[in-house]
Parts: C-alpha cells; structure tokens; sequence
C-alpha cells in the first residue's frame, strides 16, 4: 500500500531476550483497524495465543499510536498500551492509555508503535533516536521514583527527550503499578508498570527530529477552533484560601495555595487538569512539588460526601452540549442555556451520598497523590479502594485480627505513608498481600467477611436520611472497583446512565470508563429513565458508547472531548482530515464494530469468555442501591442483555458473535479460526469451557 | 542582548497573567501553517517542556536589530531579508542553500533558528508576515499567554 497521511508507516517489534529489533509496515493494519488500539488487537490476535500469563516473558505489551497523534488534531496526543493485564481478575487480555508527550515524539521518531516481547537479562531501558533503537543497561535508574527517573533519563540523553517509565511498583511487579510520563500522566489501570518490571524494562526514553504530515492542514486548523469548545481565555496561576476543586470538597489550606490548569497531552485544545503549585511532597528533596489533580486524586484532600452530579454531564440537547472537559474541569463552564426548556432539568445537581470517609487534610492529600504519582501506583486501587475498604471495614469492626504492625488510620498521612512503603516494596505478608491488589487481597482474607460486610454509614441526600448499606469492599468486576456505576466512588449518577456502563463493563476486561463515560441524548434520558432495563434504547445506548470508545482509543482521542452527538461524523471528519482518506460515518462506525468483535474474539479464544461469565460478572454489583435507592435483578439484567446480544448480533446463549457478524466486518478469517476451536455460535461441537 | 537592539517579536507573558500549559498548539500551528507538518525541526517557536515541574518556556526569536544572522547569510537578499517595516528578519526558503551560518550567528541560547531535517534548509520566525490574521502561535493559543512585544498584555 502507498503511504498514508497520518500515519509514519512503520511499527517497531523489540525482542528484549534477544536484543533483536525488527519493522514491522503499518499498512497491513490500516485502514481496517484505523490505528491505537485497533491495531493492538489484530497484533493481539494474530501473536498471543491462550495459557499466557501478564507477567510472563511471552505477553506482549504492545503501544500504539494513531492516526492523529503528532498531527495538531485535538486530544490526538494520547497512546495506547495493551497486552494482558495483571491487574484483571481473572488475568486476561485488557488496555490502558495515557497522555503527555510521548506519543508524539515516538511519531517524530517514526514510529507508530512499538511491540515488547521477551525479557531482559538486566534491568534495561529503551532508548529511541529517530531510526536508532538501543536496549541500554539501567544500573542508573532502576530503583528510582517516576519523576526522578524521567529526570534522569533527560540528563543523560537531553532536556528534550520523553518517556514512559516505570517505579518501584512497577519493579516489584505490584498488579496496580502504572506505566507513567511526565507529571500524573499515567497508564493507570490493567498494571502495566508490572510488565515492564516483569520485563525488567525501566523505560522508554524518545527523541524525535522527523515530521508527521497530516492530510487537510486547513481543516485541522479550523477544527482546533471549534472542537470541543476550547475556552480562549488566560489561566493566570490564581491564589485561593481553601482548596474546593468540587462544590462538595472543601479544604481549608494553612498559607492558602497557588493553583491553575494545565493540558495533558500533545496538541489538545483544552486545559480541564487542575495544577496545584508547590504542595508538599515526602519524595522530593526539595519537600514540595508541582501536583496534577485529576478527578481520582482530589478525593484523598476530603470524602466526607460523594460526588454529585448533574443530568448536563450525560445528556445533552443542542442547546446545551459541552463536552467532559468543560463540564468537569475547572478551566471555566460554560454557562447553562436557559433558553433550553431541558435545562431545568439537566442542570439539576444530583448531590452524592454521604459516606463520611475522611475529612479534610490538605497536606496529607498531597502526600498521598504524591507517593502514588512517584512509587508509580494506581490511584484507583490506593484511594477509592484501599482507603474507603480500611475505614469502613474499621468501623464495622472486621479489621479485629488484621494486624497491620500499626493501628489502621487512614485520615493519618504518616499511616499511609507507612502502608504504601510496605505494599510497594512488599514489606511483610500485609504488604505481599496489598500488592497483588485489592481484589486478590481481599479474596485471600476471605470474601465474605472482608469483601462483603455491610457498611452501614451510607446514607442518601437524594432520599435524605435513608440508609443505603453497601458492602465494605468496592470491587465491581474483573479487578477493578466501582466507577459511576450507580454506587461506590462516584455513585450519584442515573440509572439510564449507570446501566449501560455496566453493560459496557461487564464486555470488557476492566473498568471501561476511561474511554466510555456514558453520553446520550435528553431524548433518551426521558425515554429510559424509568424503567431502563425494558427499553433497547439501553443497550443501543451502551452499543454507541462502547463504539465511540473504540473510536478514541484508535484514532487516538479522548473520553473528555468525543463524542460529540451534535456532530455525529466528527470522528470520520478527524480521521479523514489526518488520512487523506475518505472514509464515512458508516465506514468508521463499522471499522469500530470490528475492533470490538475482534477483542471479543480474544476474550473468547483466549479466556473462554461466555455469557453466564460475563453476567456473573456484573450481577452482585446490582444488588446494591444506587443513590436513587434503585437496583436491578437477575431477571431485568438479562432480559436488557438479550436486547444488547441480539442489536450486536452475538448469540444469546453464548454470548459469543454469530458467523455472519463476523463476516459483516471483515472478519471472516477470525470466524474461521473459531469455528475449528468450537467457539462459533452453533458449531457442531460448542466448546464452553474456560 | 540588551533590549535596545531587539525589534517586534514573540513574548511569553508571566504565570500571574497566564500560565503555559503544555499543549504545544504554538509549535503544531506554526508547522501546519509554514510547511503542513508538524515536527520538532521545523518549530519557529521552542516550548522548552518542563516534564515534572510542568512551568514550560517560550524560546523565540528576538528579531535583533543588529540582525547578526543577516550578515552571516552569504546568500544575503536571495535566503534571508529585513522586513523594516515590520521590524522583522526572515528567510526566503527558495533561496537558503542549507548552510547553517545563521544558525551558528544566532546570539542565544537554545538557538532560535531552527533546521529542517527534510528540506536542509534554515527555518525562523517571521511573526507569520503574509499571514491575514497575524502570528499563527498567538492565533491557536488557547490560554493566550504569548504575543507580539509591542501590544499589550492581555489582562486575566
């Protein structure tokens, strides 16, 4: 194929065992899989078979880019990690991705990707220069926090080099370690950073001095005006008295603070991450550092109530259509369209549910952003997990015969502190046990005491004063913890939208919503709302959003900005104006059904994943009341799975794609391959086992 | 460099009125809109990328009014001109053979003219002078903390 716009055109294959590097040319997966993680999957299919471990030297991490990375197209600066993941219960095949500069740089570089494969002898990291790839000895980082290695990586190399790298957690193959770049840029979920370590890969340091040409230079141009709604205006570092980075959190700051907003990754026209100078930091030498908040960290300053939300964050009209990244951030909203008659209520504030957690600490919200940002360790695990899970199972008296060698105290800096030293460098049997992650963890205690122990401190400001009991641990399924799933963290939202992520939750291999924030219309808020489970609106609206998602992942964008439902082609435009090519609505939409049926194929190949799985999966989570007090049963669930199966066209027994779904993408050689494994729907010899 | 021998050129404004941050839209747009490419050789602008203390710097030309890159070019009005009226020293990229004087002549470090790896030839700001709308950079900054040295700046 000649080459394309966008796109460098050349993938790079390391072999750290044998030191062997090879390229591999892009234009064998595109435009079928468009690029990020479409590309993954097919590498995916075609090189790791069943019975891999994450953390065996034959899992592949493998990191792509797209087609609009490096090419001014907004939020194209982000990059995508898959491979199997040890963070997911059971391990199985899974993705993260992250922002900063990296991704851009590997493209000037000349690289769309790279494939890992192998295992070094001796700590090791990469170091790319243009067309010279070198695996190096890391004698001299390989211990080193996040920051401090980044630091190091620029003395040796240049100022100007960037990279992803691994910390301590990473190297003590901790299951929630990240893969991180620049300030709290990370790869946050699936436990990436253990893969490197497994790898004994510290990092991956890039210096770049080509170009990336993109197709329709006017059209990227005029886009950056207008995508997204980008602000214009000053962000002047602003000094505050208390810091309240959310209506409900409120923390009263000894001196005050300094704070502004900064972007993360090449090329967006937004800046929605809070950026707090100069807190205190136990990691620096210096004591104090430049902090990013994003929506995970700000909780470990006060949860005392959970978030609250408004309808305006989901569901849009035409009048009122801004995306996550004016909605949520503190840039600057954009004021409501009273003019709008949905506006009353879509700007209605849903306020969360108390829990009474902890309460406000400035300094020890720092530190503990900080230890995680440096040890380079999921945020998600530590704070909305591990935390909540130590004061609620504390109160309900469970923690009786856990002796941690110090009394459990969460709202104390110094504990953590103590904790998270113990768990990253697997301290004691605590610390062995903490790092193989919450869901492990609290499954070697014992589940039923230590996982499904009511907490009875729950109560509702939607029905105010009811209680709403909800076990101590907030695992949701595969190993990750809830996330705007109707409980948990971020527990305030709507059942029309809490129901469909957890479809999309329960096809996927992890908490989903880093690239799958449910949006939908008014229209569908007001026509589902009710009785969601009845209505196939549901599960077309999880069908969309899981789409849309695989479309950020591959082009690559960002779950802040897309989709946009007022302009509906806005990812064929984007990926048109960096290709050159001319693919329609319909072209890109199906390219995501192929991305999704082949990451299915995985699942099923590779992990016998079912029906009755996936449904078990999700089933214990919707027992529980969502702040509205609302749950669903076993019964509606799978009447609202049948309606999801049957618009997929997967088989409703299995759960597995029928031939003709297959086909339809262009996957007919996948269906194939699954017929002579059993593993197509109404194959003569069915093969459900795991 | 004293400022009595520089002329118009691209200022980074202090955080209190407005803080970088980091999306790099000056250099992508002065790419696109000069070549059509974005990359790190063919930048007229330098965001010199602050990765953990993310406090990032604007490097530009200065414009000097001594034009010391100017009298380095041997191709002297075929590769390089002074602009008076709009207090600028550009590059004619039809006549630059690739030689690197200027770059050498340029008085500041980082340097502030930059090389392009794929045409060989010396590229530097020209404040975008047959640009409609003026510099590019300033255009597509969305938190508008640079501009042109002798406007004023935005207040916050």
């Amino acid at each position: 194929m000649n080459k394309i716009y966008g796109y460098t055109g050349k993938i790079a294959r390391i072999n750290l065992t044998t030191g062997g590097i090879t390229l591999l040319s892009t234009w064998g997966y595109v435009p079928e899989y468009i690029g990020g993680r479409g590309i993954c999957n097919k590498i995916f299919w075609d090189e790791v078979g069943p019975g891999v471990k994450a953390l065996d030297p034959e899992n592949k991490l493998i990191i792509m880019t797209g087609p609009t990375t490096g090419t001014g197209i907004p939020s194209g600066g982000r990059t995508v990690i898959t491979g199997i993941a040890p963070q997911c219960f059971p391990e199985q095949y899974s993705w993260s991705s992250i922002g900063g500069w990296f991704g851009a740089e590997l493209k000037f570089a000349g690289y769309d990707g790279l494939i890992l494969e192998g295992k070094a002898a001796q700590p090791s990291y990469l170091w790319i220069e243009d067309d010279k790839i070198r695996i190096l000895y890391a004698k001299d980082i390989w211990g080193m926090y996040v920051y401090d290695t980044q630091l190091k990586l620029e003395e040796i190399h240049g100022k100007d080099v960037k990279s992803l790298v691994i910390g301590p957690a990473g190297e003590n193959l901790v299951r929630g370690a990240i893969i991180a770049t620049s300030n709290e840029n990370a790869a946050g979920k699936g436990g990436y950073g253990a893969v490197f370590g497994s790898k004994n890969l510290k990092a991956i340091a890039v210096r770049g001095t080509g170009c990336v040409t993109p197709a329709n230079v006017e059209g990227i141009l005029k886009l950056r005006h207008v995508m997204g709604h980008p602000l214009y205006r000053t962000n002047p570092v602003k000094y505050q008295e208390i810091f309240k980075p959310r209506p409900h959190i409120n923390v009263p700051v000894e001196g005050g603070l300094k704070q502004a907003q900064v972007c993360c990754s090449h090329g967006c026209n937004q800046h929605c991450d809070l950026f707090l100078l100069n807190v205190k930091s136990t990691t620096s030498r210096t004591g104090r550092v430049n902090q990013v908040n994003k929506c995970v960290g700000v909780y470990a300053f006060q949860w005392m109530d959970d978030c609250g939300w408004t309808p305006a964050q989901t569901f849009v009209t035409e009048q009122n259509n801004n995306p996550a990244c004016l909605m949520q951030s503190n840039a600057g909203t954009v004021p409501p369209n009273f003019d709008d008659p949905a506006a009353e209520v879509l700007f209605e504030r849903h306020q969360g549910d108390t829990v009474n957690f902890w309460d406000a600490d400035y300094e020890r919200g720092a530190v503990i952003n900080d230890l995680c940002n440096q040890y380079g360790i999921n945020k998600w695990d530590i704070i909305v997990w591990l935390m909540p899970w130590l004061v609620m199972g504390k109160k309900e008296g469970v923690f009786n015969d856990l002796n941690l060698g110090m009394e459990i105290d969460p709202d104390s800096e110094d504990f953590m502190k103590d904790l998270l030293d113990m768990i990253v460098y697997r301290k004691g049997y605590y610390g062995n046990l903490f790092a193989e992650g919450m869901l492990r963890a609290i499954r070697e205690l014992g589940e039923d005491k230590y996982g499904a122990t009511l907490y009875r401190g729950r109560t509702s400001n939607r029905l105010p004063g009811k209680r709403l009991d909800i076990p101590i641990s907030f695992a949701s399924s595969w190993g990750y913890s809830y996330h705007w799933h109707g409980r948990g963290f971020q527990g305030s939202i709507d059942i029309a939208a809490w129901l469909p992520a957890i479809l999309a939750l329960m096809t996927s291999t992890r908490d989903s919503q880093s690239d799958t924030h449910i949006h939908d219309t008014y229209d569908y808020f007001c026509a589902v709302r009710e009785e969601p489970w009845e209505n196939p609106l549901t599960a077309q609206c999880a069908i969309m959003n899981e789409n849309n998602a695989e479309l950020k992942e591959a082009l690559t964008s960002c779950d802040w900005q897309l989709p946009d439902l007022y302009r509906s082609g806005i990812e064929s435009e984007i990926f048109n104006m960096a290709t050159g090519l001319n693919l329609s609505e319909t072209d890109i939409n199906n390219a995501a059904e192929r991305i999704k049926n082949l990451f299915r194929a995985i699942l099923i190949r590779n992990y016998g994943r079912t029906r009755e799985i996936e449904v078990r999966e999700v089933l214990p989570m919707l027992t529980y009341p969502d702040a509205d007090g609302k749950t669903v049963s076993e019964e509606e669930y799978n009447y609202l799975v049948d309606n999801y199966y049957k618009i997929r066209g997967w088989d409703l027994k299995t759960g597995w794609p029928t031939r003709e779904t297959y086909e339809r993408y262009g996957l007919k050689e996948i269906a194939d391959e699954l017929e002579a494994l059993g593993k197509l729907p109404g194959s003569t010899s069915a093969d459900l086992s795991v | 460099m004293t400022e009595d021998i520089t002329r118009r050129y691209i200022v980074q404004y202090p955080p209190e009125v407005s803080l970088c941050v980091g999306c790099n839209a000056c250099e992508i747009v002065c790419g696109l809109v000069h070549e059509g490419r974005v990359g790190n050789s063919i930048r007229r602008i330098f965001l010199e990328l602050d990765t953990i203390s993310l406090e990032h710097h604007v490097y530009t030309c200065q414009h000097c009014s001594d034009y010391p890159c100017y009298d380095a070019c041997p191709e002297k009005e075929v590769a390089m001109h002074i602009d008076e009226e709009k207090g600028i020293v550009y590059i004619d990229p039809e006549g630059c053979t690739g030689c690197r004087l200027c770059i050498e002549a340029c008085p500041f470090e980082p340097k502030r003219i930059n090389f392009d790896k794929t045409s060989k030839k010396a590229v530097k700001c020209d404040l975008c002078r047959t640009r409609e709308n003026g510099p590019a950079c300033i255009e597509y900054c969305q938190v508008q903390c640079i501009g042109v040295s002798d406007q004023p700046i935005p207040s916050s």
